[in-house]
């Protein structure tokens, strides 16, 4: 059915590579929206080059790492070198709603594609740089990804153990922080444009948007000078706050117990298989010190299967959660019933699980659309039933080495 | 409202009313930066969240939580009691003359929620009104319980952190309430858009574990295309395009800094980067046939040797064990090199870029006796801007703008 989503009509001219640009531009897609991606074999998406691929092979249309935050958009080749590149930029922009870039500050400009031209094109385009450190500043112009994002805004140094030097967290942190205000800030933008007519350029520095986070370390530190650095898993206003291990290997389970009520209920489950009564494993941790506590939890937790003992802790109460690895999710009956992945199929990759997104709306559904385009794909298409090139025209152009 | 005014902020005369204890109240503030009026509805007396731990005294003697001061700058505050008919009936009355409700899972329980959806919808058939739970609403998980800790777990990402020696281990900071309440933001803003648009209200429900799932980036898909589950790490982990264990964080002269040097999968920048340190290292001395004896971060570094990578790690770790953050970065700015320092808190504070970028907001709280940085400009806009947020409320320190002493909506509002 037309016009059932909230972007349907919305036109992304999306330059946005590896993944906090993508991850913003495909919200847009999935919502409605035409989005066509352009990218050049010259200055591929990094994320291309960068695994899983397809049987572990790499390919510049073989990565699951690009697929997954670029579903339901199109893509056009354009060597943004070539002097000619204005052939199909130009109407692009005059096409586009809305343009995101992702490139170190300058790149668009060096092009001759900033946004004071991009403005003369087109005065209404909402333009979005979401860069890792922003456009102004000393580091303005220091290359990164959100590995390093994470460092600088603080996540690295809070997570791992005290006596341990700091755990990298998973992925780039701070891309999935980032993401997810640069859409707040386009939507905005639009909304902003619906009531005014204006467009407008919209910054967004990624290590900014991950400080918003830390927002009560900073001010504890700045009230009492306590600076809070990483704990492991504790924390210390709760009764319990850990990770156990369960049956299996390398298998565990999250608790989380905040007063004493949920810690008798959390003792009712783990005495009876142990052979005790409450009252008896209540009597003999509370005589146990606090730092061999966790440990002797864990001597009662290790013989559960951890989604059985997930199961009862959760009927009595008791807030935990089975540590997830990522095949779990991919079988997770819960997140399938919640339909939470899109079976998509892809020429060179096959049919893949894309994650879709966190949110649901309630009489626009976001629609995964597309699996992820091969580079290029969309040349042709968007060359004539979009920007309504002739024959001769794209000839001439593809001629000319532009379309790469 | 004034055309100035819509002028200045996307959302200025939008009103958003928000039944929050953390995530919600995340979504409030930036909503409030936008331009949005935010009003908190609370219990008399002041919402739990207030006196969550961890609380600090402030110097006017109040004892409040960190987060809740965090979260709760820009927004009005109005006491109601929600379960009585007379509390139902302000609550609808202040629904009918707003645009945006959002709510979290601490705040109200699930049956609770639907009741006051009801009304406000019901007094505001347009309202839009978003809803922020573990698992999203209406699963069959909806009312289990679960902390940050579970949904770090659950979404995933906490099993890949930590060394592999020890348990898994997670971000320590609330992250799954945070994702859960940036991720409102934008989906509540489309929601907005779309009545906008089209006059329709309509209800969003927003999962914090399918917003900690999309922290993880490409660990789904590498289950699906190579049947491998990822290893967790640490300081040292093995990343998506390498064969080995790289050591990601390295200890420095006066604290650890992010760094990986070498292996695949970052293309040319990072080639550029390796070049640059080599060049460094040369210039102060340290030269070894083995970081310039093979193709360290081309296509050929998917066939480095653990050993290989190991000897050539030795080498760069004694060199940036000779240098402070300050100087690894300065050489990092000159010569791009894709390195950066792991921040505490005062680094973050006291940081030179983000001072450079006027980043924090300075807030005066007379009232309290505080004079705070804030992180606040998260987005720079070039026709509107965020707005500096007022001091957190009072609890029902604007009930007398809103509503009269018989609960109907003042005629001014």
């Amino acid at each position: 059915m037309m016009n059932t989503q909230i972007f349907s009509g919305l036109k992304v001219l999306d330059f946005t590579w590896a993944a906090a640009g993508p991850i913003a531009t495909k919200q847009f897609g999935d919502n409605g929206a035409t989005v066509v991606k352009i990218e050049s074999t010259r200055h591929p998406d990094s994320v291309r080059l960068g695994g899983p691929f397809k049987n572990d092979t790499p390919g510049i249309n073989r990565s699951g790492f690009h697929a997954d935050f670029n579903s339901s958009k199109m893509s056009i080749a354009v060597d943004m070198t070539h002097k000619q590149a204005a052939r199909v930029v130009i109407p692009l922009v005059e096409w586009a709603d809305i343009v995101a870039v992702s490139f170190r500050p300058g790149v668009m400009e060096r092009w001759g594609f900033g946004y004071d031209r991009l403005r003369e094109i087109n005065p209404g385009i909402v333009m979005l740089n979401t860069s890792l450190y922003g456009i102004s500043g000393p580091w303005n112009a220091v290359p990164g990804f959100g590995a390093q994002g994470q460092a600088v805004a603080g996540f690295t140094g809070q997570t791992g153990w005290p006596d341990r030097p700091p755990a990298s967290p998973k992925g780039a942190y701070t891309d999935s922080v980032s993401a997810r205000y640069a859409a707040a800030a386009i939507v905005a933008a639009l909304i902003h444009r619906k009531r005014t007519g204006d467009g407008q350029f919209i910054e967004i520095a990624q290590v900014e948007t991950g400080i918003e986070f830390l927002a009560p370390q900073l001010l504890q530190y700045q009230l009492t000078g306590i600076a809070q650095e990483r704990n492991g898993n504790c924390d210390p206003t709760a009764l319990l706050h850990g990770v156990f291990p369960t049956s299996g290997d390398d298998r565990w389970i999250a608790i989380e117990v905040w007063n004493q009520e949920e810690w008798k209920r959390l003792l009712a489950v783990l005495a009876a298989p142990a052979g005790l009564a409450p009252d008896e494993l209540d009597a003999s941790l509370s005589a146990a010190p606090r730092e061999d506590l966790e440990q002797y939890i864990g001597d009662l937790t290790a013989p559960w299967d951890g989604t059985e003992l997930m199961g009862r802790l959760r009927e009595r109460g008791v807030a935990c959660g089975v540590v997830m690895r990522p095949s779990d999710l991919c079988e997770d009956v819960y997140l399938r019933e919640r339909d939470h992945f899109w079976s998509l199929p892809h020429p060179e990759m096959g049919t893949l699980d894309y994650n879709g997104p966190a949110y649901r709306f309630e009489k626009t559904p976001s629609r995964l659309t597309s699996a992820a385009p091969c580079l290029g794909e969309h040349t042709d298409h968007v060359l004539r039933d979009i920007l309504s090139f002739g024959d001769d025209e794209v000839a001439e152009i593809r001629a000319m080495g532009l379309l790469v | 409202m004034a055309q100035t005014d819509v002028k200045r902020s996307p959302l200025s005369g939008v009103r958003v009313l928000e039944l929050s204890y953390a995530a919600a109240a995340v979504t409030g503030r930036h909503l409030a930066e936008l331009g949005a009026e935010v009003i908190k509805i609370e219990p008399q007396g002041g919402e739990a969240a207030r006196l969550t731990e961890p609380t600090e005294v402030l110097p006017s003697g109040e004892r409040l939580s960190l987060f809740w001061l965090a979260f709760n700058v820009g927004k009005k505050s109005v006491c109601l009691d929600l379960s009585d008919s007379d509390g139902e009936r302000r609550f609808a009355a202040l629904a009918a003359e707003a645009d945006i409700v959002v709510t979290d899972y601490q705040r109200l329980g699930a049956a609770e929620t639907d009741r006051l959806h009801a009304v406000a919808k019901a007094a505001n058939p347009a309202i839009v009104w978003t809803d922020i739970w573990p698992f999203g609403r209406g699963g069959r998980d909806e009312n289990f319980p679960a902390g940050d800790l579970s949904i770090q777990a659950l979404g995933g990402h906490l099993g890949l952190n930590g060394d592999r020696d020890r348990r898994p281990v997670r971000v320590g900071l609330p992250v799954a309430m945070l994702h859960g309440g940036s991720e409102a933001v934008s989906a509540t803003l489309m929601a907005y858009y779309h009545r906008l648009n089209t006059g329709e209200g309509q209800r969003v429900d927003v999962s914090m574990q399918e917003a900690i799932v999309w922290t993880l980036l490409n660990s789904t898909m590498t289950w699906q295309l190579l049947g491998q589950n990822e290893e967790r790490g640490g300081a040292v982990r093995k990343e998506r395009a390498n064969k080995f264990f790289t050591r990601l964080i390295w200890e420095c002269a006066d604290g650890h800094i992010f760094f990986s040097p070498v292996g695949g999968g970052m293309g040319v920048v990072r080639a550029k980067s390796y070049a640059a340190l080599v060049r460094w290292m040369a210039e102060e001395g340290v030269t070894d046939e083995l970081l310039t004896s093979k193709d360290w971060t081309g296509t050929d570094a998917f066939r480095i040797s653990q050993e290989d990578y190991d000897s050539v790690s030795a080498i760069i770790g004694r060199f940036v064990r000779s240098k402070t953050m300050e100087e690894l970065m300065d050489r990092a700015v000159a010569d791009n090199i894709l390195l950066a320092p792991i921040s505490g808190i005062p680094g973050i504070h006291a940081n030179k870029h983000l001072r450079a970028r006027d980043f924090f907001e300075r807030i005066e709280d007379r009232a309290r006796g505080t004079s705070l940085d804030y992180p606040a400009r998260w987005a720079r806009f070039s026709a509107t801007r965020l707005q500096a947020p007022a001091p957190a409320p009072q609890p029902g320190e604007h009930d007398r703008d809103y509503l009269d002493d018989a609960g109907a909506l003042r005629a001014a509002v």
